[in-house]
């Protein structure tokens, strides 16, 4: 007979072998990364520049960011996507407030000839004013659609009280676009791109000349100087409501400013933050989806930047509900304030943790991202094993501590759109 | 090449086993022939509000969840017009508790009042997040009814209506369960680093007690040809007019889906499709024009959809647009263009093959149509695709009798 009512018995991870990426110096802050231990044909290839959206006006950086690939004196955006197109590639531009991300994704026997179309394309790009033209309807007709989103207005409106009186709470609005100038473009393109580069990445079992090739190449980009970044962050305490009609729903953020990974209590908080909402059996979800039904999800997120970092809850309720639902986020913070956590969740949530980072770091890409993740905070792997050894070891005075120290209700950004 | 063993329990469980050295984790994918098109038209979203009932509790065990976290490992679930998927992603040394897991919900449900109260209401938040506060949110909503007049695929997923979800009873839950939940009823996948006859005897192990059940028989009625164009105009609160534009298509096991496939990537190549360069680059007609397939197991839908400009009339955009389908219909593509969406395509496959929860999914999708070792053999098909064949199939779809166009006109504009 099947013992079903018992659990088949638990085996504890074993070690996880952290594999690091090959160093290539290409600048005094320009480091090439290199995971070339990949058993398939598929390669990987980013760039990661200084050019964020508070290296200046947000518009700005976001037009470039969109443009790069706009055209040359001898070729139109049409042909440089052609050309990508023939090689099989995929490519991907992400903007953040502090860096630009582009990613090339094709088979490693293509992957040289990609980036020299890239080389060719950022060299030479010229900024047709015809692309900047359509860029910008485009980026208009996005605006006014997003902001029929609850859940955009309240991402909006939270980045602006979290981060107030900084580059970082700067927000598009659609008159902005009708000042932009070309000249702007070219000027913040030349500032931020020309001598720009902070990272390149390559995954890939690509061969050695090939990527001493691309290394080479991309030296002419790299930065002259180290980046610096604000870390001075103080968010808007209180309740901050947008009204739109006719919602069903309600969005609603909730958080502060708080730290990155070289602050002393981010491990320990990072497990309480998995605790009170960031996986499916966390606290938030129990509560307010499990057992209440008020909204399809919720989740709280430890958000990084380079020089600080910030806590976030985000949901999605029933207008009717929204009231109710802040309440309940309440009572489950100032529950881990008062209680213990019991040493059944704890135990659960540490083997969960574990299984989940050695997910992680399965496989070159997801190994190369999880290094990334330290290496953007001048750290290595040696954080990793710190942070087994604290989800192992930590225990639940340290957690109601870390609840008390970082999670009072009124040290929070409230935002309710809907 | 995607290697796997594939063996059959008495109950009818058809199992694959796929092995993967190279990684820690292991992948348990149950995929039940059951989706929204086996619903009665009086009881649409049933599938999918069964899908979260899933994890409400099975006979022996209370909390799915909870069990699979302690092992360290992660699961979610997707419910299609076609299929129920459920997958878990745990250390492989664990595996045991995914098996032990998933055999239990097959064996029985411990559904509660409480469970099904909840989850009725969960996902009517999810039918109000998805599918009306957000623009365009409900196009779905009524473009398959318009494109479809018989078949099941005439309702989402979600439901027609909210109503059905919020009427739904344990008695018709209980039901359900008992029709499509059952071994004879589904494909498990298992993944990893294992060796074939540890997985024969853990799935013997977990699964072989649980009685067989009965196929249930698909009895769908199938959509009669459509011979007019269809068009309905709605008005919306939303910044944009938007058009959608859905062609029927092959079934997917017939081979024009894939010449069809490949027809729609070549309609949306980024910047560089006719549609792109005829209807915003050389006459700004739209913000943004795509063309993609529904993947659907029967008849499907091939869609052209996006956003006109402001100040462009639905009337002078469908002239355009069907300038461009004639000449896409009359004028084969480049052998050259051919061969491009062709390496896009494999590197695709080559990222995507990459997971071993890809692979899973794949292998129990492709048993499902008929033979997993279709995801090795279906780039074959795509190979030798021609650019007659393109043409001539063009030819089929883009008739305005083959048509229903959805059209959302902007109030704000």
């Amino acid at each position: 007979m099947i013992k079903r009512k018992n659990a088949p018995s638990l085996k504890a991870i074993e070690k996880i072998n952290f594999i690091s990426p090959v160093k290539i110096q290409l600048g005094e802050h320009t480091p090439f990364f290199w995971m070339k231990e990949v058993p398939n044909e598929t390669a990987r290839l980013d760039f990661i520049f200084h050019a964020g959206t508070t290296r200046g006006s947000n518009l700005i950086s976001s037009l470039v960011a969109g443009l790069l690939f706009s055209g040359t004196d001898k070729k139109t955006s049409t042909d440089i996507h052609n050309e990508l197109d023939d090689l099989g590639a995929f490519f991907d531009v992400g903007l953040g407030h502090e860096s630009v991300l582009v990613s090339f994704y094709a088979l490693k026997k293509n992957i040289l000839a990609v980036f020299k179309i890239f080389e060719d394309a950022l060299e030479h790009v010229n900024f047709p004013q015809n692309e900047i033209n359509e860029l910008i309807t485009d980026r208009k007709q996005k605006l006014k659609i997003n902001s029929e989103k609850v859940g955009f207005l309240a991402q909006r409106e939270f980045q602006k009280n979290l981060f107030h009186g900084t580059n970082y709470a700067r927000q598009t609005e659609l008159e902005d676009y009708d000042t932009v100038r070309r000249e702007e473009i070219i000027e913040y393109f030349s500032k931020n791109y020309k001598n720009g580069l902070r990272k390149v990445v390559l995954v890939g079992a690509l061969e050695e000349v090939q990527v001493t090739e691309i290394a080479e190449k991309s030296k002419k980009w790299c930065l002259h100087e180290k980046p610096l970044f604000e870390n001075n962050f103080n968010n808007n305490k209180g309740i901050f409501q947008l009204k739109k009609k006719d919602a069903v729903q309600s969005a609603v953020r909730i958080g502060k400013t708080l730290f990155n990974k070289n602050h002393p209590d981010f491990l320990g908080f990072s497990i309480l933050n998995t605790i009170l909402g960031d996986y499916f059996g966390s606290r938030l979800m129990k509560n307010i989806r499990e057992d209440k039904g008020y909204t399809y999800g919720i989740s709280s997120t430890e958000a990084e930047l380079a020089k600080s970092g910030y806590f976030m809850i985000g949901t999605e309720v029933g207008s009717a509900q929204k009231d109710l639902a802040i309440q309940e986020i309440k009572n489950e913070i100032e529950l881990l304030q008062k209680d213990l956590v019991p040493d059944e969740e704890l135990e659960l949530v540490r083997n969960y943790l574990l299984g989940q980072l050695l997910k992680s770091a399965d496989g070159p890409y997801a190994m190369t991202d999880l290094f990334l993740s330290v290496d953007a905070y001048e750290l290595d792997f040696s954080f990793y094993e710190s942070y087994i050894q604290k989800v192992k070891n930590i225990d639940a005075e340290e957690l109601r501590a870390l609840a008390v120290k970082y999670l009072a209700w009124d040290s929070m950004t409230i935002v309710i759109a809907g | 090449m995607v290697k796997f063993e594939r063996f059959q329990l008495s109950n009818g469980l058809k199992v694959i086993f796929h092995k993967d050295t190279s990684t820690p984790m292991a992948v348990v994918n149950v995929l039940y022939d059951i989706g929204a098109r086996d619903e009665s038209e009086e009881k649409t979203g049933f599938a999918h509000l069964f899908e979260h009932l899933m994890f409400g509790g099975s006979v022996n065990i209370p909390d799915f969840d909870t069990e699979l976290q302690k092992a360290g490992g992660e699961n979610n679930a997707f419910t299609s017009n076609d299929i129920t998927n459920y997958y878990d992603v745990l250390p492989a040394n664990n595996l045991d508790t995914a098996l032990w897991l998933e055999s239990d919900r097959m064996l029985s449900l411990a559904f509660t009042e409480k469970s099904l109260e909840v989850q009725r209401s969960v996902v009517i938040e999810e039918f109000k997040q998805r599918y009306l506060n957000q623009p365009y949110g409900d196009v779905w909503l009524q473009l398959r009814p318009l494109a479809y007049k018989k078949h099941p695929y005439k309702w989402a997923t979600i439901g027609k209506e909210i109503s059905h979800i919020e009427n739904a009873t344990m008695e018709d839950v209980r039901e359900f369960f008992k029709k499509y939940y059952c071994p004879s009823n589904a494909i498990l996948c298992i993944a990893g680093n294992f060796e074939l006859d540890f997985i024969k005897e853990r799935v013997n192990y977990w699964f072989s007690d649980i009685a067989s059940g009965k196929k249930p028989a698909r009895i769908i009625a199938s959509e009669p040809k459509q011979l007019e164009f269809r068009e309905l105009e709605l008005e919306r609160n939303v910044p944009a007019s938007a058009f959608y534009y859905a062609f029927k298509m092959a079934e997917r096991k017939h081979p024009d889906y894939y010449i069809a496939d490949i027809l729609s990537d070549s309609l949306s190549r980024e910047k560089s499709s006719l549609l792109y360069l005829k209807l915003k680059k050389e006459k700004p007609f739209v913000s943004e024009i795509v063309a993609y397939i529904t993947g659907s197991i029967d008849e499907g839908l091939f869609i052209i959809s996006g956003k006109l400009n402001d100040g462009i009339s639905f009337e002078d955009f469908d002239n355009a647009l069907w300038e461009v389908l004639n000449e896409v219909c009359l004028n084969p593509i480049e052998e050259k263009e051919l061969n491009s969406l062709k390496i896009k395509m494999q590197t695709a496959r080559a990222f995507q093959e990459q997971g071993i929860l890809n692979r899973s999914m794949n292998l129990c999708y492709f048993e499902l149509l008929g033979d997993a070792n279709g995801i090795n053999e279906e780039h074959l098909i795509y190979e030798q695709i021609s650019c007659d064949h393109i043409q001539s199939y063009a030819n089929e779809l883009f008739q305005k009798t083959n048509c229903s166009l959805l059209k959302i006109k902007a109030q704000q504009a």
